[in-house]
């Protein structure tokens, strides 16, 4: 009975605080962004994937939030179009594949020409290592090293290793994106 | 409350997209971007955004691909309306922006997705930002929807297809199996359409059409039920037949359009029939179950299929008389036919098949309704007339009465003018008709409200006017329009009066004081025109007033202004030659405005209008100007020759050759084009084996011609002192650097090519590249004629055998081409056998060319008496030889 009341009063402060959060997903081809958009909507992963043509639009609710996720293909001729669809948004995913570390250099090019976009100043990034199950793959502080996240000092930013295959931080990488809705998460 | 309120703007009489502009409307576009998006704000906003692209609204590239992805912003709402706004945006907006297959994703997914109703409009929308580079990414999800359950999204898939076979035709050449399974669909339209991708993938290749046709028209289990693809089939085997040529009788195609006519499907039966009669060279008793169909349909309940059937009657009505004549009797019944295009079209027929005794009571009964139908089919009426008065010349009076009468009821400028053609074409063809149609137009300027028409017809009752019996009666008329008209009217009318003053010498000093009054005219053009007129005349010197008012000079103005321009810049000592200036170009009256029984009757027939043709010649001078190396050539450009192809057209370069003639000099202009995607051609240039005489001046070559560009090499050559040895022809060879590169990049592979050259056809020098054509009517003519050798021209006169011409009028066309002039005015027939053909022209340099040729016909094909005047006796000689 009282579990039953409970979720009813769950349900009126859900309208109550409903809140939306605008995000979009960039970084270079096959780092794992529209993998990473099903495994936080659906939790399924799944190996053969092909290559986005354009963007996808997806919406997630994780509790009271509805996360509207711009999932950008990352083959350079899009690259022009990311800061676009970045414009205005709550946050910026970038995606970066941790165990290929021939393209590391390429998208660190592109991560800093994207925010050195007037338009984009002061939205938070947040920088994902992907595929940290593979072996060889660099965790955060290398990362961090490496993508050379030190020098942006005007936004905050962030950088987790995880993986989508073994579902590893995508806890964490969740927790950071609803705190950074609108109200910076009513949790 | 949105709708309530466009109510109220729609009550209030207003166009709610009336005053759109188009800055505040992408400013508006900007709201796509805001969160959450709001379906009602955009969907407007959207349908503005296409109303102004279809009122012609230009959008810049950043202005289009700003509204563009703003657009993309509008996928995350899921209204249906919205989304469906979307995708006609896409397809809008695809050509003009940039980055449009940023959508491609979204619209994929789209497509195979659940909803059913974004699918067949996602598919749309896809293939139109979907090129041929990208159409291997989609390939996938075409070959699935082609073959979709879901019929609306099997005709989007196979519609699109055959759009997009356009650009990608070899990928969508692929898609054939996928299309033949369609092509077994219950849906009708998916048929239709699998049937229309079929032969548009085939149609280049004769057997795999026929094969197809076969195969869809001879298996007795078909499965083939929709009876717009029956209509297809008709269609295709139709012109399969028409390709094949030969007897019909035993061919199984014409076979099967004879056993559609018995399809329980009465649009099939119709195709069958339409294709049947349409059908060339057809024996009466092959077409004969074709029209029974058509009688039938004449009978029909429903006025859709009467109006099919008498319109395709109409049509066939001269090419088929037989056909019509046996349904004249059902054709009779439609005449009171209460839809009144129906009866329209059913008079007309009538009228073009009936015998004279039938016209009075015809025009009687259209007479009856004629105001009571639109524009379009009043003009069918005048065709139909038209041709009525040429068959039967003595109905004139009849006629034209009721041409007049349809002269005054309301009308637009189309319909009057057509009028207006009728009754000067019968004027030109009748002389008995003559005074009476004359009257009929002066009655008409009297109320005209369109200048165009009033200018013309005052032009013409200047020309006409001063022939009749009692020229005086016009005057009034024309005086009048000085009096009450709009300033560009009264300039014509004075130059009427001036005519009348010049050709009709007892009325010369009543004129003169009419000019008088003109010169007190307000309007500039007015007073100058009558102060000139009235100078000429009052120094009653006939030669002047011959040569500056009655046949004054054509010449070229845009190149005289340019000569004469120049003149005054070198500030050269010498006399101005008027000579040097090039001949207008004469305004080719296409035979079929002027007297042919054009195949009217088609409902949509517009009368085609003289083309408004800037002269080739100056625009070709003015080219010529631009091209280094070319403007040292002495003297004006005289005459452009018809390009002429010295290549096949599918070869691997494509040359045509333009002939361009300077009283000296002769310029081969050579438009080559690179049909080879994988090479690149470099200094390239045509040599000409210069024949005796001629000395090439120079040879311009082409730098650089990728792929599918076309440029032009130019040979500059002297013509021959001797006259008689410009006629020739010249050996021509094309000769390059090839260097092979990419298709796609066009970007050489290697750095050095090799040399190589293509052989061309010959190039012919004729002497109509050196004569320019002249306009002079037949009075002109005749008096220079007579003139000529008082004036110091030489004759020459040869006569011809033209073997193998079946008859007078291939003779005239030959003759006529051969020379490339225009026979003044009608060529005089004295008999059915015998023709005269003058032709005025120009010489190059300046030197005036009469040329006579009687044709009549004899035992062994046609003979013709050559006589060629012209000042200079080389020049008469060298026409006379050259022609035969």
């Amino acid at each position: 009975m009282i579990s039953i009341i409970n979720r009813i009063l769950d349900w009126f402060r859900s309208l109550f605080w409903k809140e939306e959060m605008e995000l979009t997903l960039v970084g270079l081809q096959c780092s794992g962004k529209t993998t990473f958009v099903n495994v936080i909507a659906s939790g399924q992963f799944s190996q053969d994937m092909i290559p986005t043509v354009g963007f996808n639009m997806r919406k997630i609710t994780k509790g009271n939030v509805t996360i509207k996720v711009w999932d950008i293909g990352g083959q350079p001729r899009f690259r022009s179009m990311w800061e676009r669809y970045c414009r205005g948004v709550n946050a910026i995913v970038y995606m970066v594949d941790a165990a290929d570390t021939d393209k590391l250099e390429a998208s660190r090019n592109e991560l800093h020409n994207l925010l050195d976009k007037p338009q984009l100043m002061g939205i938070p990034v947040l920088v994902l290592g992907n595929k940290r199950d593979l072996p060889g793959a660099l965790d955060e502080k290398e990362l961090i090293d490496r993508m050379n996240l030190c020098a942006i000092q005007d936004r905050e930013i962030c950088c987790y290793s995880i993986s989508c295959k073994s579902k590893d931080n995508i806890d964490i990488t969740l927790q950071w994106l609803i705190n950074h809705s609108k109200s910076g998460g009513a949790h | 409350m949105a709708i309530k309120r466009d109510k109220k703007e729609e009550e209030d009489g207003g166009n709610m997209f009336q005053n759109l502009d188009k800055t505040s409307v992408l400013q508006d576009a900007r709201t796509f971007n805001d969160t959450p998006v709001n379906p009602r704000k955009c969907t407007p906003i959207l349908t503005k955004i296409l109303f102004l692209l279809n009122q012609g609204e230009q959008l810049g590239t950043t202005e289009a691909t700003e509204a563009f992805f703003a657009m993309t912003k509008l996928f995350q709402s899921k209204n249906p309306v919205l989304r469906r706004m979307v995708y006609l945006g896409i397809k809008e907006l695809s050509n003009l922006a940039e980055d449009v297959i940023i959508v491609t994703s979204s619209l994929t997914k789209d497509m195979t997705g659940k909803e059913d109703l974004y699918r067949a409009a996602a598919i749309r929308a896809l293939c139109s930002i979907t090129d041929a580079t990208m159409l291997q990414t989609i390939e996938r999800y075409m070959k699935q929807a082609i073959v979709d359950k879901n019929p609306s999204v099997a005709s989007a898939a196979l519609v699109s297809s055959l759009h997009m076979s356009k650009t990608a035709g070899d990928v969508v050449k692929r898609w054939v199996n996928e299309a033949q399974e369609a092509l077994n669909s219950d849906n009708v339209m998916v048929q239709y359409h699998a049937l229309g991708l079929l032969y548009h993938i085939r149609k280049t290749d004769r057997l795999a059409v026929n094969k197809l046709v076969a195969r869809l028209t001879s298996d007795r289990s078909n499965r083939l039920k929709s009876p717009f693809a029956f209509c297809m089939l008709i269609r295709i085997a139709c012109k399969q037949l028409e390709k094949d040529g030969g007897d019909y009788s035993d061919s199984p195609l014409f076979g099967f359009v004879e056993a559609c006519l018995r399809h329980k499907n009465e649009t099939v039966t119709y195709e069958a029939a339409a294709a049947m009669v349409n059908l060339r060279n057809t024996t009466a008793r092959q077409v004969s179950p074709a029209v029974s169909v058509l009688q039938l349909f004449c009978n029909s309940s429903k006025p859709a299929l009467r109006f099919a059937a008498v319109r395709t009657l109409n049509k066939v009505a001269m090419t088929h008389p037989p056909v019509v004549t046996s349904c004249n009797l059902d054709l009779e019944n439609l005449i009171t036919d209460p839809n009144r295009s129906i009866a329209t079209l059913a008079i007309t027929t009538l009228l073009k098949t009936g015998a004279e005794s039938a016209v009075d009571r015809l025009m009687k009964q259209i007479a009856s309704f004629v105001s009571e139908i639109s524009d379009e089919f009043k003009i069918v009426v005048v065709q139909a007339i038209r041709a009525l008065c040429l068959k039967f010349p003595r109905k004139h009076n009849t006629l034209m009465t009721f041409l007049s009468a349809m002269l005054r009821d309301e009308g637009g400028l189309e319909y009057k003018a057509s009028i207006a053609d009728t009754i000067i074409t019968i004027i030109e063809d009748n002389p008995d008709a003559k005074e009476i149609g004359l009257a009929h137009l002066c009655e008409f300027i009297e109320d005209c409200e369109h200048v165009s028409l009033a200018v013309r017809i005052l032009h013409l009752l200047g020309k006409e006017g001063p022939k009749t019996i009692q020229p005086s009666r016009y005057i009034r008329f024309i005086y009048n329009r000085v009096i009450l008209e709009i300033a560009v009217i009264r300039a014509a009318a004075v130059s009427a009066l001036a005519q009348f003053g010049s050709l009709c010498p007892d009325l010369l000093p009543n004129i003169l004081v009419l000019l008088a009054r003109c010169q007190m005219d307000t309007d500039d053009e007015v007073r100058d025109r009558a102060t000139y007129y009235h100078y000429i005349l009052s120094l009653q010197e006939k030669g002047l007033i011959f040569n500056y008012i009655v046949d004054p000079m054509q010449i070229c103005l845009v190149t005289l202004e340019k000569s004469l321009a120049q003149q005054v810049q070198e500030k050269s000592s010498t006399k101005f030659d008027l000579k040097s200036v090039p001949p207008a170009a004469v305004v080719t009256m296409t035979e079929d405005t002027a007297k042919e029984p054009v195949p009217e009757g088609s409902i949509s027939t517009v009368p085609a209008k003289a083309p408004l043709i800037q002269s080739t010649v100056s625009s070709y001078a003015e080219k010529l100007q631009n091209v280094p190396g070319l403007q040292s050539i002495p003297g004006v450009l005289f005459h452009v020759s018809e390009p002429v192809e010295l290549t096949e057209s599918e070869t691997e370069y494509f040359v045509t050759c333009t002939k361009l003639a300077f009283p000296n000099h002769l310029v081969l202009q050579f438009e080559c084009k690179n049909t080879l995607s994988d090479q690149l051609l470099e200094n390239v240039r045509v040599q000409v084996e210069a024949s005796e005489g001629y000395r090439v001046v120079k040879e311009i070559s082409i730098p650089r011609l990728p792929y599918n560009e076309t440029h032009n090499a130019y040979v500059i050559l002297q013509f021959p002192d001797q006259l008689a040895l410009t006629v020739t022809n010249f050996g021509a060879t094309l000769r390059f650097i090839v260097k092979d590169c990419d298709p796609t990049t066009g970007i050489p592979d290697a750095d050095d090519g090799y040399d190589d050259d293509y052989m061309l056809e010959d190039v012919e020098i004729s002497i109509s590249d050196q004569i320019e054509k002249i306009s002079m009517d037949k009075e002109a003519f005749d008096r220079a004629w007579e003139t000529a050798i008082e004036d110091g021209f030489t004759e020459s006169e040869d006569t011809f055998n033209l073997p193998g011409m079946g008859s007078l009028e291939q003779a005239v066309t030959k003759v006529v081409k051969f020379l490339s002039l225009e026979p003044t005015g009608l060529t005089r027939i004295a008999d059915r056998s015998s023709v005269m053909l003058c032709m005025p022209g120009m010489f190059r340099g300046g030197i005036e060319v009469l040329i006579r040729a009687k044709l009549a016909v004899s035992n062994n094909g046609v003979s013709m008496q050559f006589t060629v005047k012209s000042a200079h006796p080389e020049v008469a000689e060298l026409i006379c030889a050259a022609v035969g």
